[in-house]
């Protein structure tokens, strides 16, 4: 499973490390485009990593954390756009 | 069926790093979230096929099927209300228009 490791590894040195640099730069709104980032390389670097070493029922982890962060998201542009 | 895996699997990771590059060069908000889209309409599908593929047919194939069909149908939504918060912010948009 060590290919499952190595995309892992990579989502999380290019895909997260961008998104927190871009979630902590710029006015609030272009801080919103960083945590959607944020939300897909999460949940795509959970899947490979349940994957490789999880129960398969463990699945249910990025499964929910799409739902959240579908609904966190919008709540924030909810609450910035009423600012 | 574990070397179309893997391709596809990094095919998946590719697109999502190349749009991280993509978003690192963008100067404009708007055109940030033009290169949000890959990521969540064509990386997640592809690494999710690429996974099920590994595991065959079975309940944990439906579970990450069902992940990245919801992140690929989530993420054009959200991306379309960034975008509208940020025209309504430069005053770009009519108010008075039915939205």
């Amino acid at each position: 499973m060590t290919w499952l490791l190595l995309a892992a590894l990579l989502l999380m040195a290019g895909g997260l490390g961008t998104a927190l640099w871009l979630a902590a730069r710029g006015t609030a709104i272009e801080r919103l485009a960083g945590m959607q980032f944020a939300g897909t390389v999460t949940v795509l670097t959970l899947l490979l990593l349940v994957q490789a070493y999880g129960p398969s029922s463990a699945v249910i982890l990025p499964l929910t954390l799409t739902v959240l962060a579908f609904a966190g998201t919008l709540v924030f542009a909810r609450l910035l756009g009423t600012r | 069926m574990t070397i179309a895996a893997q391709i596809l699997v990094f095919a998946g990771v590719f697109v999502v790093l190349a749009s991280a590059a993509g978003l690192l060069r963008a100067k404009d908000l708007l055109t940030r979230l033009h290169f949000l889209s890959p990521a969540t309409t064509l990386g997640a599908p592809l690494v999710g096929i690429g996974l099920v593929l590994v595991n065959g047919v079975h309940l944990g194939s439906g579970a990450i099927l069902a992940t990245v069909v919801l992140l690929a149908l989530t993420g054009p939504i959200l991306q379309s209300a960034t975008a509208r918060l940020e025209a309504r912010h430069r005053g770009e948009i009519d108010e008075d228009l039915p939205s």
